[in-house]
């Protein structure tokens, strides 16, 4: 199925010179501490905490509705720390999902209001499936599609996930435009 | 062609492993041969490709279907599970001799056709489970899911004439629990799932003293109802855990049991064997694991030969019961793990090569395969 | 990443028969034909361990049972255990002081679950002074016994062996394990008072002891009336069942389990024997060494949108079709009804793939030589299912769809193309994309009387080819017409089904 043409409020989003497309709705906490590494698109209501540690994404990222994305704590006898969020490109984040992973690798798909535990490791080509919680310090390997709660594999993803997630995250991105109105 | 020689030779130095594969109606068990125990036990059933809805392999449609979902299944166990590449392994099938002709033959079609398998060795669940004893005369009681079935084997062989079958499994227990749960579970989770934790954590076989007492005006104190939690919190009556199993007991329109299978199955072998038999009982199936099965099943054996009609037709008073060194849901498969030793040997098995030649596999009740044999006997 | 979200709407009939999306097949470039998962031959390419990661070779693998030696599993949820720095206090015992006797700590270790909460703490394992390698398994309490059972089949099954090879000239025609010798032959040797046979042949071997029926069945059950059971302390049958020598019945008796390796499958065709795709031996990566999967190389179909659609009216309906390859592609549409194979080319190809195959023989590293290869065991090919019951009205055109080339989306300004279109047919092009539009009509005479859910149609689509494989004979690329089967789900409740005019 084609994808469907998003159209935005031209007042509510900022778009900068490397293409980010940022919605003016959100709450980007410790902005120096965010970087967007180009083309991401970042829509309302959506919480980046960069002041609890540094939260980088790759090109193509998008970051859907309400979504928080959080850097992971890690308890230790002398209180807790925080640790940077490191995304890779092409990652998609469904509506209403909560990220508090480690890792989160490039042409990764989660889905909406999933649940991301604290530490995670995403690694690169893997599916989150719509409503999982995967379990804090879980390590989700390539090529695997993870569903349910506690999440576990499901099945297994394509060997061409990787140009699926390219093809998908583009083309959202291509079609995610100015009301004309 | 000496370095052809040389290559195919590092190639299989390492020695295949064989694989040893129970397929029961409700949990399919599966492992390497001369292992202790299986790798792993898991319910017979997978995600249809077609409706994206989990199916027990056994509710197939038609013989297509059936196909497509054992290969959806055995390629779950083969690359998930036990992780090995399924071209030109040796398989040993532990089977009920009483499995549908139709499943043998597609599951057979589907090692050899779809996985390639190099061969396959079938060995009936009853008799095998005598290599996990190391004796040659058993009376092998099997309570699986879908039914019980006796067959004695007297020194090493098993007596089809005295075979016994009763739709008397887990299926009939689950029937009786669902029915007893009715009113306190909703329609929606009264699901073969749940019903099946109930009866793994909660229920028991009571005795037989007090299952008399069940059904009288002054029935025993039950015993403690359960809290049980699904979404919601629930209680389990002392009553449902106690009587659960009681359709196992009960006689039903012919009279029959499975207490009465097992004295039916005696009465049927030669006079000489029958005591050996009933000294040499093994329980196996997953269902014999309740707690106060076995307790049970030996009372109601001596109530029952001392009455008639059993009385007349029996002189036994002693029922002895064997423990095999495994828990009884996967002796089947022990026994498969233990004699598959004997897979390296072309000729207990069914080689690819013949399969595919002949599209047959042998079936004992099949006269092609059953007609006497000239050849020496080789025996254990 | 549509494909894996949404019901497969396009799908693509595979040379086996089965129907799937163009995510989920592959083209065999050797045999130039789909292959899918399911005609294709899985082996299992390398292990590691989905927690940590960590690659080990076969041997390996086989010798630790599949499992990981570092990471467990939680034995209550079943998810992942992560290993927790502790501190143990333990008070010098000299300094009898109480000012004195500052406690010493040590790094120790134990396992938690995050999920659940189980910890290796809660169920009375020790905790360990390293934090890998130490924790141990529960040994299985019946070992003895069956080692000892097989090693005594063991000798049996060799015993046999020789016996064989010594009478090779003896042919068995029985497949079945026990019948030959029949109760009657067991029953005649006991009436004769002969022993049974087998005692007779097993002198030579130390036959381990028999079990031993007990006629006194030990089960407890005095207190199974009275005792009330904690739900939340009894095991589930998922839980028993994770650890099958044991068994576990209730929550304290469950111990970790190491975590199981995961695997990399690499695909062959089963036809040519050619890889279609082999994974990276290194677990962190999610590079192919041969990745020959159709979305490389078959035009992809997609539903752009249609109309509402109607019995007796033609509704529009527009595909948009990319090209992955690099070169140039001509695409016919043609009936449902056109075989797939006919072309006199590919069974050229054939031919060259066999004599192709003689000459590399051994030097191919991914082929085994020809000499030990068996002949290919091939499934009969399944009927289609699916029943279209819509025509779809295709033009008799054919239309070029150009190369994929990577540079043009950085492109700002697009080139226009010149192709003679027809605009009737190809409504939008952009590099290698365009969209096409066709009709559909929904069969009256497949439906009764109500308009059914969702129309499917089907069409056959040719394409051009070009194979880039280099031969022996033929360094130059071969251009060949292949044809696939295709079927549309054209879903008329949902949203999808729209107006065409949305489309600029």
């Amino acid at each position: 199925m084609e994808p469907q043409d998003i159209y935005y409020n031209k007042n509510e989003y900022v778009e900068t010179a490397s293409g980010n497309k940022v919605s003016r709705q959100t709450v980007l906490c410790g902005s120096q501490n965010i970087v967007l590494h180009g083309k991401v698109i970042v829509q309302s209501d959506a919480i980046i905490r960069g002041d609890l540690a540094n939260v980088k994404t790759g090109r193509y990222c998008i970051i859907g509705k309400n979504v928080v994305i959080r850097p992971p704590f890690k308890r230790f006898t002398r209180g807790i720390a925080f640790f940077p969020l490191q995304m890779g490109d092409h990652v998609f984040v469904g509506d209403n999902s909560i990220v508090s992973a480690a890792i989160v690798g490039s042409y990764v798909y989660i889905g909406k209001n999933a649940v991301i535990g604290r530490r995670c490791v995403l690694k690169s080509c893997c599916y989150i499936e719509d409503g999982a919680v995967v379990p804090p310090e879980t390590v989700v390997p390539s090529f695997t599609k993870f569903g349910g709660n506690p999440a576990k594999c499901i099945e297994d993803l394509p060997e061409c996930t990787m140009d699926l997630m390219v093809d998908f995250t583009k083309s959202y991105y291509q079609h995610f435009l100015p009301s004309k109105v | 062609m000496s370095a052809l020689k040389e290559y195919k030779g590092s190639r299989y130095i390492a020695e295949k492993q064989v694989l040893v594969i129970d397929v029961g109606h409700a949990y399919t068990k599966f492992g390497f041969v001369s292992e202790a125990a299986p790798r792993g036990i898991v319910r017979s059933e997978i995600k249809c490709p077609n409706t994206d809805t989990i199916r027990n392999i056994f509710s197939y449609k038609d013989q297509n279907d059936l196909y497509e979902l054992l290969v959806e299944f055995l390629h779950n166990i083969f690359f998930k599970r036990i992780m090995i590449s399924a071209k030109d392994i040796k398989v040993v099938n532990v089977e009920s001799p009483l499995v549908t002709t139709e499943f043998r033959n597609i599951l057979t079609k589907v090692l050899f056709r779809h996985f390639e398998v190099g061969a396959i060795m079938f060995l009936p669940t009853h008799l095998v489970t005598t290599c996990t004893l190391a004796c040659q005369t058993i009376l092998v009681l099997d309570v699986g899911y879908e039914e019980a079935s006796v067959i004695p084997i007297y020194e090493g062989v098993p007596i089809l004439k005295a075979w016994q079958a009763l739709p008397l499994g887990a299926k009939a227990v689950h029937k009786t629990i669902m029915k007893a749960m009715q009113e306190i579970l909703t329609e929606e989770e009264c699901t073969e799932k749940l019903i099946e934790d109930i009866k793994v954590r909660t229920c028991f076989v009571t005795t037989m003293e007090r299952s008399a007492k069940l059904l009288t005006d002054n029935p025993p104190t039950p015993p403690p109802n359960v809290k049980y939690f699904t979404k919601r919190s629930l209680e389990i009556p002392g009553t449902v855990r106690e009587s659960a199993f009681e359709k196992l007991w009960e006689r039903d329109l012919d009279n029959l049991s499975i207490p009465t299978m097992i004295l039916d199955s005696i009465i049927k072998c030669p006079i000489d064997a029958r005591k050996p038999l009933a000294e040499n009982i093994l329980l196996i199936g997953g269902t014999v694991m309740t707690t106060g099965f076995i307790t049970r099943l030996k009372s109601e054996l001596e109530h029952i030969v001392n009455s008639e009609p059993y009385s007349e037709k029996l002189t036994l008073r002693k029922f002895k019961f064997h423990t095999a060194p495994s828990k009884p849901n996967y002796t089947a498969w022990l026994g498969g793990a233990i004699f598959g030793i004997a897979a390296d040997l072309p000729s207990r098995c069914l080689s690819k090569e013949a399969y595919l030649e002949t599209n047959h596999v042998p079936d004992w009740v099949c006269l092609i395969d059953n007609r006497k044999d000239d050849g020496e006997n080789i025996e254990y | 990443m549509a494909y894996l979200r949404q019901p497969e709407y396009v799908q693509y009939s595979c040379s086996c028969g089965s129907l799937k999306s163009i995510s989920k097949i592959y083209f065999c470039r050797h045999c130039l034909s789909i292959r899918c998962g399911f005609c294709v031959c899985h082996e299992v390419d390398s292990y590691y361990c989905p927690n940590c990661l960590e690659n080990l070779p076969t041997s390996e693998v086989r010798l630790k049972k599949n499992k990981c030696s570092n990471c467990f599993d939680c034995p209550c949820c079943l998810q992942t255990l992560s290993i927790r720095l502790g501190q143990s206090f333990s008070v010098s015992s000299q300094s009898k002081s109480e000012e004195e006797s500052k406690p010493t700590t040590k790094k120790v270790y134990y396992l938690s679950c995050s999920l659940c909460r189980w910890s290796s703490r809660d169920a009375g394992i020790p905790d360990q002074t390293v934090a890998t390698g130490s924790w141990k398994e529960q040994e299985n309490p019946y070992s003895n016994r069956v080692n000892a059972l097989i090693n005594y089949y063991k000798i049996l099954a060799s015993f046999e062996k020789q016996q064989k090879e010594r009478k090779k000239f003896h042919i068995k025609r029985s497949f079945l394990q026990f019948e030959k010798f029949g109760i009657t032959s067991a029953m005649a040797r006991k009436r004769s008072g002969r022993p049974p046979l087998t005692q007779a042949q097993n002198q030579t071997v130390t036959t381990p002891t028999p079990s031993v029926a007990e006629e006194n069945v030990d089960e407890s059950l005095s207190d199974l009336f009275t005792k009330s059971i904690d739900i939340t302390r009894t095991t589930t049958i998922d839980q028993r069942l994770q650890h099958p020598e044991l068994q576990a019945d209730t929550i304290d008796k469950l111990r970790p389990q190491k975590k199981q390796f995961i695997i990399k499958r690499s695909q062959r065709c089963r036809t040519c024997e050619h890889n279609v795709s082999k994974p990276d031996y290194c677990s962190t990566s999610t590079k192919f060494k041969i990745q020959l999967a159709a979305y490389y190389h078959l035009p992809e179909v997609r539903i752009v949108t249609y109309e509402p659609l109607q019995f007796g009216k033609s509704s529009e309906l527009l595909l948009k079709l990319s090209n992955p390859t690099q070169h140039q592609m001509q695409i016919t549409f043609l009936s449902l009804e056109t075989p797939v194979i006919t072309t006199t080319k590919v069974q050229g190809v054939v031919e060259e793939i066999n004599k192709e195959r003689i000459q590399m023989g051994c030097d191919s590293p991914n082929l085994l030589p020809s000499a030990i290869r068996q002949t290919a065991v091939i499934e009969e090919v399944k009927p289609i299912i699916v029943v279209p019951n819509g025509e779809i009205l295709l033009p008799n055109s054919s239309f070029t769809l150009p190369p994929k080339d990577e540079a043009a989306e950085y492109d700002e300004l697009n080139v226009p193309q010149n192709f003679q279109d027809d605009p009737k047919v190809v409504v939008w092009r952009n590099s290698n994309k365009s969209v096409i539009r066709l009709h559909v009509l929904p069969d009256v005479t497949k439906s009764s009387g109500d308009m059914p859910e969702t129309v499917i149609v089907g069409f056959v689509m040719q394409f051009s080819y070009i194979n880039t494989i280099a031969t022996l004979e033929h360094k130059t690329p071969q251009k060949l017409d292949l044809r696939v089967k295709l079927y549309l789900t054209l879903d008329n409740s949902s949203k999808i089904a729209r107006t065409a005019s949305m489309l600029k």
